[in-house]
C-alpha cells in the first residue's frame, strides 16, 4: 500500500475516513434519536392529554438531534467530491 | 461533483445562472399564480391549510403577541419551503433548497427578522441589555446567535441535498419504479424539513420578542396553579 503514489494514497485514506465516518455518524445520532423517540412515547402513554405538546417538542429536537448526523454527511461530501487536499496539492 | 454543485444553465450579463435558480423563478411564478387564484376563488381546502399553518405558528408563539405582525413572514416561508423541498419531483427540476445559496439566504433573512422584530417590540436598549444580562455572556449569546443560523442553513440543505442524492443514485442503478419509495421518502422529509424550520424561526422569534415577566408575576402566577390543582 505504501508504494502507491501520493495522490492515490490520499484518495484512499479519503475513502477509508469518510466510511468510517459515516458509520460512526450513522449508528451514534441513530441511537439517542431512539432513545428520545422511546421516552417521548412513554410520557404519551402515561399522558395521553399532553400529546401534542409532547410531539412538538420531540420534532424540534429530534431535528437538532439529526443535524449533527447532517454534518457528518456534509463533512464526508466535502471530503469525496471537493476535496481540498487532493486540490492544494495536486491541483 | 456534478451531483453536489448545482450546475450553470446561462449566464446573464456575465452572471453564472444556475439550475436552483431557475427552478426557484418557476416556483416563485407557480406560487404566485397559485395565490392570485386563491385569492380571487377562495377555495375552501386552500383555506385549510392555510388554518393549519395558523394554528402550528400560533402553538409556539407566546400568547400575548400580536400574531398578525409575524404570520406573513412564517406562512410565507412555511408554503415556499414545503414547494421548494419536494420541487425535484417534477421533472426537468431541481430542489431549490439542494443549494447551499438558497438556505443560507433564507436563514440569513430570519437572522435579520428576528432581530428586526426583537427591537420593534422591545426597543433598541431593552433588547440589548436582555442580550447581556450579566454582561459576561454577552460574547456567548452573539455566539449562538451564529451559530443558530448556520445550523439552519446546513440542516435544511444536508436534508433535502442527501434524499435528493439518495433517489439520483437509486435511479441510477434501476430506473423503474423502484426509485418510486425514495422519492415519497424525500417528499416526507421535505415537508417535515419544512415544518421544523418554520417551528425553529417562529421559536427565535418568539424568544426574541418575549417579554419579560417580573418575579412578582411569576409568583402570582405559580400559586394561581397550585390553587388550581
Amino acid at each position: 500500500m505504501w508504494q502507491l503514489d501520493s495522490s492515490t494514497l490520499i484518495t484512499v485514506l479519503t475513502i477509508l475516513a469518510s466510511s468510517i465516518g459515516i458509520i460512526l455518524g450513522c449508528i451514534l445520532p441513530a441511537l439517542m434519536e431512539g432513545k428520545a423517540v422511546q421516552k417521548a412515547l412513554d410520557g404519551i402513554t402515561r399522558q395521553p392529554d399532553a400529546a401534542n405538546d409532547i410531539r412538538t417538542t420531540l420534532l424540534i429536537s429530534m431535528a437538532l438531534l439529526e443535524s449533527t448526523a447532517i454534518y457528518v454527511l456534509l463533512v464526508i461530501l466535502v471530503l469525496l467530491f471537493a476535496n481540498p487536499l487532493l486540490d492544494r496539492f495536486f491541483g | 461533483m456534478e451531483a453536489v454543485t448545482p450546475q450553470v444553465v446561462f449566464y446573464l450579463f456575465g452572471l453564472p445562472i444556475t439550475d436552483t435558480v431557475v427552478s426557484t423563478w418557476v416556483l416563485m411564478v407557480i406560487l404566485v399564480v397559485v395565490a392570485f387564484f386563491i385569492r380571487r376563488f377562495k377555495p375552501n381546502a386552500a383555506e385549510m391549510i392555510l388554518e393549519s399553518i395558523n394554528s402550528i405558528i400560533s402553538s409556539v408563539m407566546p400568547e400575548n403577541a400580536n400574531l398578525n405582525t409575524y404570520l406573513p413572514f412564517l406562512g410565507a416561508l412555511a408554503i415556499f419551503l414545503v414547494f421548494a423541498n419536494i420541487f425535484s419531483i417534477f421533472p426537468l427540476m431541481v430542489s431549490p433548497t439542494a443549494n447551499l445559496n438558497t438556505t443560507f439566504a433564507l436563514s440569513a433573512v430570519v437572522f435579520f427578522a428576528v432581530h428586526v422584530f426583537g427591537i420593534k417590540r422591545k426597543g433598541l436598549w431593552n433588547y440589548i441589555k436582555n442580550f447581556s444580562d450579566p454582561i459576561f455572556i454577552f460574547p456567548f449569546e452573539i455566539i449562538s446567535q451564529l451559530s443558530r443560523t448556520l445550523s439552519l442553513t446546513l440542516r435544511l440543505f444536508g436534508n433535502i441535498l442527501s434524499t435528493d442524492l439518495i433517489v439520483a443514485i437509486v435511479f441510477a442503478l434501476v430506473p423503474f419504479l423502484i426509485p418510486l419509495p425514495f422519492a415519497a421518502l424525500g417528499m416526507l422529509t421535505g415537508v417535515l424539513q419544512a415544518y421544523i424550520f418554520t417551528i425553529l424561526a417562529s421559536l427565535y422569534i418568539a424568544s426574541a420578542i418575549e417579554v419579560e415577566q417580573t418575579e412578582q408575576e411569576r409568583r402570582r402566577l405559580k400559586a394561581e396553579l397550585q390553587q388550581s390543582s
